[in-house]
């Protein structure tokens, strides 16, 4: 029998370790795997976030170039210094990198001019040329007109663009209109710090300019065009660091720019500047330790989300321990019932055998004899019931199969008659009670008896026979009727207490070897739960114990 | 008896059901709006035996000639798709056809071919240059007088045109800057107009042989336009004119001196705007004046005759009779009210009997339309504004979505009479407030001229004070105000959302102005003149850029909240296509809701009726989106 035990539930304690090992192996090495994830994440981000960086800097820019030049354009060549200075004026502040604008206010015509560009017989120059800028003097905004030639020399930038007109007009199909691209790519020139665009104009102009290269058109036409060429400066860029954490130091360098100093403590990448800029580039910069504390910022989430994980796995594991060694328990426990039980049906079923053998095998039976071997098998017959009683009344109680029936009861009657039938019972048993504070008491009568019945059974088993006492006192307080049962028998050790209500439970002593079943305390408690009440212990080993019942109180 | 209680009461809520139903007017499908004729062009051969028609058939348009005694009909010409463009009576047995070959510069061949179908020949093929028509009856059975570019693209000369050998014998030599040659009653050619864009100078000859010599000269802000000159009297034409009026009115002007003789109908109240001579009876027959419609004044009793039967046949309709025999025997008329689209109709005198030759469109059914009211206000400096008001119908005239409809323009005017488009907006549930603002013709010279240097001014001013007017009367939902134009009207809509931009919910632009620098760009520089004209009309963009600038809705995108439907012809010159394209990113890039059609064809031509669906459709999408949601 205890080989099977043993086959049944084996802890096995090397199976736990090696589950345990293996779960710290894999936290550690999931531990590891996200910091090196992370590291390279960073690092990646360091390489790739630049361009979030250059996009949100060049935003201005981009603006700029697609939005405020064209309004140029929306002027068709009328601007004049005034509108244009106003022009200019909402550019600069707008737009801090542009320093400086310089404003031809030009004329294509048939008549050849003198500064500008004559091209067989068009002619494109400026009547008057104005600079605008924070920086520029009062006294020389206007630095070129035509009474007053001589202090400024049509420049390189109004040349190229003229020239890029000119080859533009010569090339133009005039059966289809030309896209927008085309139009903007001719006539703007983006060079380096500079921006010189040319007002774009319909066209049925730009037909008639084509026409006017070859022939002299008659009366004179005077197209007006206007230029207007913006320098930059590339440093007034405002950057805009979108990622602070990742980027210690963002700043605008030369093309060329590249500093020896940068040892292995530093991180550091670049991107080229567009358009006009594209001679110089955002040069990004961290130290290590600022990317490894970004490093770390992002590794830290992964490494609580593991730790969590790892942490629920534990408690799975922990719960599903304790779950099975309460079911081994809950085995020993029934295993025992089973074999208590068998030996509490055999006692009396081998009494019965040997009265019947007896009876069988012998010749004759005396008066006497019939009477002891009838009150033996009537005797047995009446325990066995009993057992088989005690064992239904519980299923019943416990699956609540049975009603409560409310009697009126006195209670000194009530326990005079259990003490009466104890004492017949068990002549050495001491056993006495006083009431206070009540005479009647409504309850099932049956089911009190059998709670009395049980403890004082329990009270005369455990106590030693040179002191089989008990004592009840039943009082009603704060409207609830009371019962304590004190007796001096061997007590409940305090480590059992908490157990001593389940089902099956026995403590393990000489006073129980044959003849318990573990039952009396659950069944008893089963009944004063049925009742509505509570039953508790209090105890101190080979000093005795007293249970105390509360019961709820009715009087009618 | 309960049973038939129950049924009473089962009739009576079927009752209520089905005039529920009556007040709730149908959706009018947007195709039915617009559904083009399967007959179009109808005349009359100048004999009165003969009427004809383009008629469609499938995709082929064609010209028909009808016996009007048999009524039977043929197809004289077999031509594939929707050429033919244009077509009249040169006599009693021809007619000359224009075929299109080039909608874009308005090029086409011409034809001559008889009501039998047969004896077709070309007289212009495959040229350059445009011909038009100066007297369209034939002269001696071979000769038609017409103006030809054809000797310098940019002037008109006056030829002979021989159409049974084609042969072209220029008769009069355009000095540079005639735009118009008129003939007498005698087909003899004795008048042309001058022009340098702004002023006009009208030239006379007592006879062919004499050389042409100025009479008199109007300028912009004035209207003279010649009728017809006098049978009796060689040297007197009889004329509308404003000079030194507000009002038009018809003169009599001696050609030799320029000077009016008296007047024939003259009123200080009403506007001239048509006047109609009759060759058979050698006089005037009546003068039209517009109010809040078209009305005539009748200056032949006999003519008045004809009208007033015509009334009694057609009551309550108003009729135009748009052709007529040599004999002014045989009309052809169409008739017309706010809510019918009509029908034409061949009527003859003698017998007082009338012939319906078809409805304009049939889909549209006359209880289902809504009734176009006029209306007037004082604009906020006092000035009298009229305007019209359609109301949806069976709907209070409270608190309604408003759909405002500025007329193109800036000189013209919104009429009363059928138009599709304000009864589709009006069959959606919109009430639709058409304003003929300053600058609108049709009230005289001053009104007109109130207009000038007012764009996106008083003008803005006088649409917005028409809100504010029927928003005070309670009619309209201040908060459901949509407005939609098409060229002007369309300027007007996009102005209206950033010079008063609390007052629309959204703006419809189909080819509005967008830049007024681009529109003053598009006359050539050399046009000094016309270049002054546009000065004195929009602004000097040299002195004026400012006003110009604010004006403009190029310029204004970051004042633009409301979401915007633009639509426009991609081929149009007075918009710079990169210009529309710009507007439209900068409003993207500010996240304003902006839908915008590109389209590559006028839609308003008869060729392009999927275009025209395809717009009203996203209209109607994009208003029920924008007035109805709220």
């Amino acid at each position: 029998m205890a080989s099977e035990k043993k086959d049944g539930y084996r802890k096995n304690f090397s199976l736990i370790l090696t589950f345990i090992i293996l779960m710290s192996v894999l936290f550690l090495l999931s531990l590891v795997l996200a910091y090196r994830f992370s590291t390279k994440y960073i690092e990646n981000e360091f390489v790739s976030e630049k361009v979030n960086v250059l996009e949100q800097s060049i935003q201005p820019y981009n603006d700029f170039f697609q939005k405020k030049l064209p309004e140029v354009s929306f002027y068709n060549g009328y601007l004049d210094s005034a509108t244009a200075a106003a022009f200019v004026d909402t550019v600069l502040l707008e737009y801090p990198f542009v320093s400086k604008v310089v404003f031809y206010d030009s004329e294509v015509s048939n008549t050849p001019v003198s500064d500008g560009l004559n091209t067989g017989k068009f002619s494109f120059g400026p009547k008057n040329i104005y600079q605008f800028g924070s920086l520029v003097p009062l006294d020389s905004v206007r630095l070129f007109s035509r009474d007053n030639t001589s202090s400024f020399i049509v420049g390189d930038d109004f040349n190229t663009l003229a020239l890029k007109l000119v080859s533009f007009i010569e090339s133009l199909d005039t059966t289809q209109v030309p896209g927008q691209d085309a139009l903007f790519s001719n006539f703007s020139n983006v060079r380096s710090n500079k921006i010189t665009y040319l007002n774009i104009p319909r066209f049925e102009d730009l037909k008639v300019y084509k026409e006017m290269l070859r022939k002299q058109l008659q009366p004179n036409p005077v197209y007006q065009q206007d230029m207007m060429s913006f320098q930059l400066d590339p440093y007034k860029i405002k950057i805009i660091n979108t990622q602070p954490l990742l980027y210690q130091y963002v700043k605008i360098a030369p093309l060329t720019y590249d500093p020896l100093d940068t040892t292995a403590v530093y991180l550091s990448t670049e991107i080229n500047l567009p358009g006009p800029f594209s001679d110089y580039k955002l040069y990004f910069i961290s130290s290590k330790s600022f990317i490894e504390r970004e490093i770390f910022s992002y590794f830290l989430p992964i490494a609580l989300a593991i730790l969590f994980f790892y942490g629920i796995l534990v408690l799975v594991a922990v719960l599903i321990y304790r779950n099975l060694n309460i079911n081994q328990k809950m085995f020993k426990l029934q295993y025992d019932f089973v074999n208590n039980l068998t030996h509490e049906f055999k006692t009396p079923v081998s009494v019965i055998k040997i009265a019947g053998n007896n009876i069988k095998s012998a010749s004759s039976l005396t008066d006497r004899e019939l009477k002891l071997y009838g009150k033996i098998l009537d005797e047995e017959a009446d325990k066995l019931n009993g057992l088989m009683n005690k064992l239904l009344a519980f299923t019943q109680i416990e699956n609540k199969a049975i009603e409560l029936n409310r009697d009126k009861i006195r209670i000194i009657d009530f326990l005079e008659s259990t003490v009466e039938t104890h004492r017949l019972k068990h002549p050495d048993f001491d056993f006495t009670y006083e009431v206070s504070g009540f005479t009647t008491f409504v309850t099932d009568p049956v089911l009190l008896g059998s709670l009395f019945d049980n403890l004082a059974e329990n009270a005369y088993k455990y106590s030693p026979p040179e002191r089989k006492q008990l004592h009840i006192t039943a009082k009603l307080a704060k409207g609830k009727v009371v019962f304590r049962f004190t007796d001096k028998g061997i007590g409940i050790p305090a480590s059992e207490i908490n157990n001593i209500f389940k089902k099956f439970f026995r403590i393990q002593n000489q006073y129980n070897q044959n003849g318990s079943v573990g039952l009396g305390l659950a069944f008893c408690k089963e009944l004063v739960n049925f009742m509505d009440g509570e039953i508790t212990v209090k105890s101190k080993v080979n000093k005795g114990s007293e249970f105390k019942i509360v019961l709820p109180y009715n009087d009618y | 008896m309960i049973g038939l209680k129950k049924y009473f009461f089962l009739i009576l809520v079927v009752f209520a059901f089905a005039c529920q139903r009556q007040k709730e007017p149908r959706t009018i499908p947007v195709e039915d709006f617009f559904k083009s004729q399967s007959r179009v062009g109808y005349r009359i051969s100048p004999d009165g035996k003969n009427l004809s028609y383009l008629k469609l058939e499938g995709k082929n348009r064609n010209i028909y000639v009808e016996d009007i005694e048999t009524g039977k009909g043929k197809s004289i010409t077999h031509l594939e798709g929707m050429n033919i463009v244009f077509y009249f009576w040169v006599s009693s047995n021809e007619l000359i056809y224009y075929k299109e070959i080039d909608a874009a510069t308005n090029q086409s061949d011409i034809f001559i071919v008889d009501k039998e179908g047969k004896n077709e020949r070309a007289l212009v093929s495959n040229e350059k240059s445009r011909l038009r028509v100066i007297e369209d009856q034939l002269i001696d059975d071979k000769y038609l007088m017409v103006s030809s570019n054809r000797r310098d693209s940019t002037v008109f000369d006056v030829y002979r045109l021989n159409v049974r050998d084609g042969g072209m014998e220029m008769i009069a030599k355009n000095p540079g800057n005639i735009v118009d040659w008129r003939t007498d009653s005698e087909g003899k050619l004795r008048l042309a107009t001058s022009s340098d864009g702004v002023n006009s100078t009208f030239l006379y000859r007592a006879s062919e042989s004499q050389p042409f010599k100025p009479m008199l000269t109007s300028d912009f802000k004035d209207t003279f336009r010649p009728i017809a000159f006098s049978h009796s009297q060689p040297n007197i034409i009889y004329a509308i004119s404003n000079i030194n009026r507000d009002k038009a009115a018809l003169v009599e002007v001696d050609c030799n001196t320029g000077k009016e003789l008296k007047n024939l109908f003259c009123n200080d109240t009403l506007n001239i705007t048509d006047a109609q001579y009759s060759t058979k009876k050698r006089k005037m027959s009546f003068v039209v004046y517009e109010t809040w419609k078209k009305e005539k004044y009748f200056l032949d009793d006999s003519v008045k005759q004809v009208y007033e039967d015509l009334d009694k046949l057609l009551p309550k309709t108003e009729t135009r009779i748009f052709d007529m025999d040599e004999a002014e025997n045989v009309f052809l008329l169409r008739t017309f009210t706010d809510k019918n689209p009509g029908s034409y109709y061949l009527y003859f005198v003698n017998t007082g009997k009338l012939r319906k030759l078809g409805d304009f469109n049939a889909s549209i059914k006359e209880d289902e339309m809504s009734e176009m009211k006029p209306v007037s206000y004082h604009s906020r400096d006092g000035l009298l504004i009229h305007g019209y008001l359609t109301l949806p119908l069976h709907e209070k005239a409270e608190n309604l979505p408003v759909v405002v409809l500025p007329h193109d323009g800036p000189v013209s005017r919104t009429l009363w009479g059928y138009n599709p488009e304000v009864q589709l907006l009006a069959n959606r549930g919109y009430a639709v407030f058409q304003i003929n603002y300053r600058g609108s013709s049709g009230y005289g010279k001053n009104f007109v001229a109130a207009g000038f240097k007012q764009w996106g001014d008083k003008i803005q001013d006088d649409i917005d004070d028409g809100v504010k007017w029927l928003v005070k009367r309670k009619i309209a939902d201040p908060k459901r105000i949509g407005i939609y134009g098409i060229g002007f009207g369309g300027y007007i809509a996009l102005n209206g959302l950033y010079l008063s931009p609390s007052t629309y919910a959204c703006a419809v632009s189909n080819s509005g102005v967008i830049n007024l620098f681009t529109y003053l760009k598009s006359i050539p520089p050399y046009q000094k003149p016309n270049l002054q004209m546009y000065y004195e009309l929009i602004g000097n963009p040299l002195t004026d850029i400012d006003k110009l600038r604010k004006t403009s809705p190029l310029f204004q995108t970051d004042k633009i909240n409301a979401p915007i439907l633009l639509v426009q012809n991609s081929k149009d010159p007075i918009n710079n296509q990169g210009e529309v394209t710009q507007f439209v990113k900068n409003l993207k890039k500010r996240n304003v809701s902006i839908t915008y059609l590109e389209d590559d064809g006028d839609m308003y031509a008869g060729k392009n009726q999927p275009l025209r669906h395809q717009f009203y459709k996203t209209l109607d999408e994009f208003l029920e989106f924008n007035l109805k949601r709220k």
